[in-house]
């Protein structure tokens, strides 16, 4: 299946360079297929730090906990102090602490594309927001233990450690191009 | 003149073959009374069962070392001990995995690039196939290669202080011909790239990188990629952190914006001493490394012995090596072997005769930036004795009197 492509690419390549040496620039290939937005929403799991892409649904604390309690503690521990032996570390402090994370958004993201570790996906809208509600109250992020989060509220959510953020010039972007 | 001697079939070696038992035919050689000769080894393994995917010799032992806590996370380290050249085999190459490794079938897998370009599309592998492509040799490494020696000398071995580092020869499409191809609006200058693992592992890449000299690989070493190495598709960033070279590659989205994912804003930040964080540290600076002799060695008394070892830089081409052999006293210029490319691997060699007496031995390397490999104590100064990614700093290597080397600052 897979080696019939380098024969088909082959005649494809030698008809296309033909083309190139005939013609001073070639406008389009025209390879692939218009993605239309029904399409697109299928793969389209990522949320921007604007919020964009944040789905319908809401979720507390209590509601969090709950899905906690049965799906995370048995690696991140029940005080979210991590289990090492499972490979998680604390979610307190040092290098996964979230309350060092510069954007609520990124750990909305995190979970629904990679959380629970053996079945990710799994979880429905409220039960990811419910979580994330979960993690900012017990690491002191948001205050209200009664606070529910949904597309609205969790974008507003400023979170305390994102001036901390330095920017490698390396990377030949400024805070503007960041945040 | 040399007489030819003419081919004589031997019947039963035809008949053996037929019924495909080699150790029959290995029995069959017999030897002249009045032959001085060594003997010969008489046939070899049967043709029909040397396999049609070739194996190495069952003599050679190089493998990886692998760890992983809850075996979805973690990886392999490549033993770079006994390598040689400058490209990795491709079996040998490391691994780092946050979902485990996914088995794609090519003729289902598709890339979506969608977001802040004029055309969205959907490409199949054999849309991949059919556009022009590059190959170059360039090296991977881990952001984390070495993490664990940020605080004190640990790793036994250079496959565990370094071995999250390798070399192979890639092939695929130039991204910005595809990007090019759908028309990329004015404002964007990120792009999320995310694989089709179980942790759909996405990191911000930035839109100048992807017009610069990113591609999209499907070949690595003049084969198709290796599952573990993202098979069917995997994005190259050239000199970046490992990590950002998505594997798996399932989506591009263009914005305005990064979207400090998991990966960009917890493991692959770096935690500095006055409680700010680097981020967006996507440059693998230079680094080099002696990998023979190193550590876990023993040397076989005073004498002659060639060092050699590895040099490489994210940000250009290794410039020069400087080797010292009495703890950074005296400092000599390496010879690089050929080829000398940029992102990748350069190979050096110093001759070296050692007198029996104690000492270090240590590497240095310059990238044609003018970059400078740095001491542990230099790097320090910039992220303090509590980082944990981006450890490039001089290793160096204590040679006892009897000859043990061990990892030392």
């Amino acid at each position: 299946m897979f080696d019939n492509l380098w024969k088909k690419t082959l005649a494809a390549t030698l008809g296309l360079s033909l083309c190139a040496s005939l013609t001073v620039a070639q406008e389009k290939y025209g390879f692939g297929t218009k993605a239309d937005p029904a399409e697109i929403a299928k793969y389209d799991i990522d949320i921007h730090i604007d919020g964009k892409g944040l789905p319908a649904g809401s979720g507390n604390p209590a509601l969090g906990a709950e899905i906690f309690e049965i799906q995370c503690a048995i690696c991140h521990g029940e005080q979210l102090q991590g289990v090492r032996a499972m490979g998680a570390n604390s979610l307190h402090e040092g290098r996964r602490d979230i309350k060092k994370l510069p954007y609520a958004t990124s750990l909305f993201d995190f979970i629904r594309r990679a959380m629970p570790l053996t079945d990710p996906g799994t979880l429905s809208n409220d039960e990811t927001y419910g979580l994330v509600a979960y993690l900012l109250t017990q690491t002191g992020v948001l205050k209200d233990k009664d606070v529910v989060l949904d597309a609205k509220s969790l974008a507003a959510i400023k979170m305390p450690n994102r001036g901390n953020f330095i920017i490698d010039p390396a990377s030949r972007f400024s805070a503007k191009d960041v945040h | 003149m040399k007489k030819i001697t003419q081919f004589k079939p031997n019947r039963r070696h035809f008949m053996q073959a037929g019924m495909a038992t080699s150790a029959a035919l290995l029995a069959n050689s017999a030897l002249a009374e009045d032959s001085v000769l060594i003997p010969s080894r008489g046939p070899g393994r049967l043709i029909s069962e040397t396999g049609t995917y070739g194996v190495r010799s069952q003599y050679a032992k190089e493998v990886r070392m692998k760890g992983s806590a809850n075996g979805l996370v973690g990886g392999a380290f490549t033993p770079l001990q006994n390598s040689q050249g400058m490209v990795t085999p491709s079996g040998l190459h490391f691994e780092v995995h946050h979902s485990g490794v996914p088995d794609i079938d090519p003729s289902e897998h598709k890339l979506l690039i969608h977001g802040m370009v004029k055309d969205k599309k959907i490409f199949t592998m054999e849309d991949l196939l059919r556009f022009p492509s590059v190959s170059h040799f360039h090296f991977l490494e881990c952001a984390g290669n070495g993490m664990g020696e940020w605080m004190a000398p640990r790793g036994k071995s250079v496959q565990q202080t370094h071995g999250l580092t390798s070399c192979s020869e890639w092939t695929g499409v130039p991204l910005k011909i595809l990007l090019n191809e759908l028309g990329v609006h004015g404002n964007a200058k990120w792009l999320l790239a995310e694989g089709d693992d179980g942790a759909r592992l996405a990191r911000s890449i930035p839109l100048w990188k992807a017009m610069d000299d990113a591609f999209l690989a499907y070949a690595q070493n003049g084969e198709f990629l290796r599952a573990e190495q993202g098979f069917p598709l995997r994005l190259i960033v050239p000199g970046f952190e490992g990590n950002m070279n998505i594997k798996w590659l399932r989506r591009l989205e263009l914005s305005d914006k990064p979207w400090w994912t998991h990966h960009e804003v917890t493991e692959y930040a770096d935690p500095r001493p006055d409680d700010k964080i680097r981020a967006f540290s996507f440059f693998m600076e230079a680094r080099s490394v002696i990998t023979s002799p190193s550590a876990g060695m023993k040397l076989n008394g005073p004498g002659f012995y060639e060092i050699s070892g590895l040099a490489w830089s994210g940000a250009g081409t290794v410039k020069k090596v400087e080797v010292s052999t009495d703890g950074g006293a005296i400092w000599q210029d390496a010879s690089l072997q050929a080829p000398v490319l940029p992102k990748c691997h350069t190979r050096f060699h110093m001759p070296w005769t050692w007198d029996g007496r104690e000492t270090t031995i240590q590497s240095r390397t310059t990238d044609d930036t003018g970059y400078v490999q740095p001491s542990y104590e230099e790097m320090y100064k910039l992220q303090g004795p509590i980082g944990l990614m981006h450890n490039n700093a001089i290793q160096n290597w204590h040679i006892a009197q009897d000859g043990e080397i061990t990892n030392v600052r």
